[in-house]
């Protein structure tokens, strides 16, 4: 019942736009696309060129931003999270969608290859809120670029890369595009992964450190999505559709001798949407069916647990041009979500609806966004949850924009904190976090060099921290318990330079986080003031590129410091700095293009953990051969 | 352009740092203030704490505490071997001279040398072990969760033997007395009763939900914990005569919540001492529950429970967030705290050494 009311809605609506008659306001196509993030805020964005060089979004965020990856090893689980918060607070959108499983609210990045999107951008801290709630640290925006309806020309693309590696690793992706008469569009795009990840390691956990091959850790992985979109007008409607699946096994720590561990995921997505603008407005209306299984099973233990989430996730985006200066946001989001585990009694659901309203323009120098969502998850109505940004170019140095943000966004109790059988607590609160930054722009160009800098100061309390204590003998409770103090400073630095038939370009990041527990349970006092577990206080990474011709070097470098793993801060992951490096050739055909691409990674051989106990890829290399037509 | 050299400044720092840090090959998952105090080879205690870890954080560890000193020693095993303890230590046993050391994630034990402890051997192949029992001199029983066997194993050349097939996937604490071992079944809720010499089972006595610990006291009568499960029934104590294998005397715990465990014995074996959230203690010939506890928990999180067989002073861990380093508490007989130390991360067994 309460899903065809949401596809009525989403019919009705249609229906509505489709009635408007006039349009006789142009406005650039990116407007049409999506509502741009105010740039106001801090962003981080990741082109198709950035994408196509990594595996997937795990990879693609280490090596690009500062964001904390936590990875059980190669094409294991992992997460992601934002200025020190947990796993759980950021939120992951495909075009608008959020994916975030309603059981544990949280993304594993691994099941998500680059092939499958086109650009993703990073929202930090309060700028998350335009995404939805959930996002007490930020969030990671997967896209798919619209077509090019510009010209009226019929054009087919094709793309075709194969990649092997160590670990008898084999990748095969991709992509066909059609853009026929009509302005009609189609799009496959097609993927499958296969990897043994024997790797080999050295285990000190054992008496004089033999060396070892990681066992049972072998993987496969495939999926494909479908595009149809069609242009009538001022007006685009598509249909995506995205299958993937996984079959992994689950590799042992280095202190476990025997293990029989598996893990098959598998989602079904379909979004449909229609973009467009009549008169004063622009639209955006979409509605989306995500379907995801998990199956875990663990033969020596006897365990084949089974979870089912559902979301039907709707939106309506309206952005009202009251006149050049000034933008009326008005976006609502209708959003169902269901799950049965094994770990439940039953089946659970709920609507988590939202309602953003707000106001983006300029004035002379000032850009600034206001804006207010309001959020209903089933008995809890919270009504205020705002966001300010602002952004200021100085008058005598243009180069330079001032920035600064404050923010509030509520995460609520995932289904697994309030009904996981035993120890599930249905009373939790939503978890609060009060957001805020200052940064500075400075972006020059020079003759042939361009530089962009950007340095920003953030803050964030988070309360109502929900953190999993044991309650009557040893079982497992969660509580509204804790209050944690984030602070820190982000830098990123850009420098492209361009001569004759060269070109450099290097990208720094850095990331000092200090996020601590400011309020804690009684009898946990060593535990007070300290760092969180698995937050590094330094992060950095690097890259250096230069081209020449059809020849391109690479070399890319991310230090992570220590991790704290115990609470009390006297255990501790040693800090880990790795390199990689990577040659690429560009060969014309005509009409083909063939790039091949050899990468060395971890190439200092360093032994490292991100995770205690998971070994990482000592050194290893990667061939990848791409053909374009 | 300051900020362009100001980046210049932070990027050269790091790589200093970076590069500095490279001296001490560190590896895998270090601990601080755990070897503040290393061992020596005269060294001499009385109390072995062992250190539970976190699952799949391979941080176990042995603790060694000095009752006459006040000393403490922590990661001892790591300091004599050189290598980790292993993934979630269970539980300990001292016999003849050796300590067996029950670790339940890495489905190992590790025998190690009383006096040095250092490795002896390690007896692998089990499932998911639990505790250990000497029957004799040439063998051993352990109990298993997730497999329906107790294993046997050959002490003098320390693999396993064989195994005697349960209808229990998960054995917990045993005891032998005359001819019989006794098994907790926290599975099915029942006593399991072993026949020490041929190796069968001899019967399955029904006792409360989820018996979690037994012990045998001056009058040869068997006490046993049940903790009643997640609310599923209420906790009880049972007073079990193994001569005529039937239950003598059943104390029901009055609050469905009650989650009664570490159920321990003095050296008198008349004064019986347990965890539901406080410490409790009650004489054998006591005829109810004690109505009030014998050391309040006073918001700490009391996790595990001991008694030094001299002394009669009570150790108790406090496991806090279970994610940091336990505080050990020690009470003298007269309820006074008398003494208070860090040991590892979860210290969930204590074993005297004598």
């Amino acid at each position: 019942m309460k899903l065809t009311s949401v596809i009525f809605i989403f019919l009705i609506v249609q229906t509505t736009f489709g009635q408007m008659v006039n349009d006789t306001i142009k406005f650039e196509p990116f407007v049409v696309e999506a509502f741009a993030i105010s740039s106001t805020y801090k962003t981080t964005k990741l082109d198709s060129a950035t994408t196509k060089s990594v595996e997937n979004l795990a990879q693609l965020l280490q090596e690009n931003s500062t964001v904390f990856i936590k990875s059980y090893g190669s094409g294991s689980l992992a997460s992601v999270s934002f200025r020190g918060t947990g796993a759980g607070h950021t939120r992951v959108l495909w075009n608008g969608v959020s994916l975030n499983s309603p059981m544990n609210g949280q993304i594993d990045f691994s099941l998500y290859p680059t092939p499958f999107f086109d650009k993703v951008e990073l929202h930090y801290g309060a700028s998350g809120l335009i995404d939805g709630n959930g996002a007490l640290g930020g969030s990671v925006n997967l896209q798919n670029s619209l077509p090019n309806f510009n010209d009226s020309l019929q054009s087919i693309k094709l793309n075709y890369n194969y990649a092997m590696g160590s670990f008898n690793k084999q990748i095969h992706s991709g992509k066909i595009a059609y853009k026929g008469t009509k302005k009609w569009f189609y799009e496959t795009r097609i993927f499958h992964t296969k990897a043994d990840n024997n790797l080999v390691y050295y285990n000190f956990a054992k008496k004089e450190s033999p060396e070892e091959k990681l066992q049972n850790a072998d993987l496969e992985q495939y999926g494909f999505q479908q595009a149809i979109y069609k242009k009538i007008k001022n007006q685009t409607i598509g249909m995506r559709f995205w299958y993937f699946n996984s079959d992994r096994n689950l590799p042992p720590t280095m202190l476990v001798i025997k293990n029989d561990e598996n893990q098959k995921d598998e989602s079904f997505r379909l979004l449909l949407h229609t973009n467009g603008f009549k008169n004063k407005y622009s639209y955006k209306v979409s509605t989306a069916l995500i379907h995801d299984k998990l199956i875990y099973n663990n033969k020596l233990i006897d365990i084949n647990s089974k979870n089912k989430a559902l979301l039907v996730d709707n939106h309506i985006d309206v952005n009202y041009f009251i006149n050049d200066k000034i933008t009326f946001l008005n976006n609502v989001n209708v959003r169902y979500e269901e799950a049965k585990a094994d770990g439940y009694d039953n089946e659970h659901n709920r609507f988590n609806n939202s309602w953003l309203t707000g106001f983006s323009g300029n004035f002379k120098r000032l850009n600034w966004t206001i804006f207010n969502r309001m959020t209903i998850v089933d008995d809890f109505f919270k009504p205020i949850a705002p966001s300010v940004s602002l952004g200021y170019q100085l008058p005598k140095l243009e180069d330079v924009t001032l920035k600064a943000a404050v923010g509030i966004n509520h995460n609520y109790p995932t289904f697994n904190d309030l009904y996981w059988t035993p120890g599930g607590n249905p009373n939790l609160k939503p978890e609060e976090a009060k957001m805020s930054e200052v940064g500075l722009k400075y972006h020059k160009t020079f003759g042939k060099t361009t530089f962009t800098t950007e340095n920003t100061f953030f803050f964030a309390h988070v309360s109502n921290w929900i953190l999993w204590q044991p309650s009557s003998g040893s079982i497992w409770s969660p509580t509204n318990l804790k209050k944690v103090e984030n602070k820190g400073f982000e830098s990123t630095l850009n420098i492209k330079y361009k001569l004759n038939k060269v070109d450099l370009s290097i990208r720094g990041n850095y990331a000092y986080i200090i996020s601590k527990n400011i309020e804690l349970p009684k009898n946990t006092d060593n535990a007070l003031n300290k760092q969180l577990i698995y937050v590094p206080q330094n992060q950095f990474n690097s890259s250096l590129n230069l081209s020449y011709k059809n020849t391109s070097l690479s070399y890319g470098y991310q230090y992570t410091s220590l991790r704290y793993i115990s609470t009390d801060n006297n255990w501790y992951l040693p800090a880990n700095y790795i390199s990689n490096i990577g040659i690429s050739q560009k060969i014309e055909v005509n009409p083909a293009t063939f790039n091949l691409r050899f990468q060395v990674n971890n190439l200092f051989n360093q032994t490292y953990q991100s995770i205690t106990w998971r070994p990482m890829p000592l050194r290893n290399y990667m061939l990848t051969i791409s053909i374009n037509l | 352009m300051s900020k362009f050299n100001s980046n210049i400044v932070v990027g050269l720092a790091l790589l200093m740092l970076i590069f500095s840090s490279c001296k001490k090959e560190e590896f895998g998952p270090q601990c601080i203030n755990c070897e503040e105090n290393a061992i020596s080879p005269s060294i001499q205690n009385d109390v072995i704490i062992v250190n539970e870890g976190n699952f799949g954080f391979g941080n176990a560890s042995l603790s060694l505490y000095n009752s006459t000193s006040k000393t403490v020693h922590n990661s001892i095993f790591q300091q004599a071997n050189n290598y980790p303890l292993g993934d979630v230590a269970q539980s300990a046993y001292c016999f003849e001279k050796k300590i067996y050391t029950v670790i339940n994630n890495s489905s190992k034990i590790e025998v190690i040398d009383k006096s040095n402890f250092s490795s002896i051997a390690t007896i692998t192949g089990f499932d998911s072990p639990r505790y250990f029992l000497p029957i004799n001199s040439s063998k051993a029983y352990v109990s298993n969760i997730f497999s329906n066997k107790i294993d046997i194993i050959n002490l003098t050349n320390n693999t396993i033997s064989g195994s005697i097939t349960t209808s229990s996937n998960w054995t917990e604490k045993m005891l032998v007395f005359n001819d019989t071992v006794y098994v907790c079944d926290m599975s099915n809720n029942k006593l399991i009763l072993i026949n020490k010499t041929n190796n069968q089972i001899i019967a399955n006595i029904s006792v409360g939900i989820q018996p979690n610990s037994l012990i045998l006291d001056k009058n040869n009568k068997i006490w046993i914990m049940c903790d009643g499960g997640f609310n599923e029934a209420n906790a009880q104590l049972i007073k079990f005569n193994p001569n005529i294998r039937t239950v003598e005397q059943t104390f029901v715990f009055s609050n469905i919540s009650d989650s009664p465990s570490n159920l321990i014995i003095d050296s008198s074996k008349e004064n019986l001492y347990f965890i539901n959230n406080h410490i409790y203690k009650m004489n054998i010939n006591d005829m109810s529950l004690p109505s009030s506890s014998w050391v309040s928990n006073n918001g700490e999180v009391f996790y595990s429970l001991g008694i030094h067989p001299t002394t009669y002073e009570i150790y108790v861990s406090d496991a806090k967030d279970f994610v940091q380093n336990s505080t050990i508490y020690i009470y003298s007989p007269n309820q006074q705290l008398y003494h208070q130390f860090q040991s590892g991360i979860n210290a969930g067994h204590f074993l005297f050494l004598q």
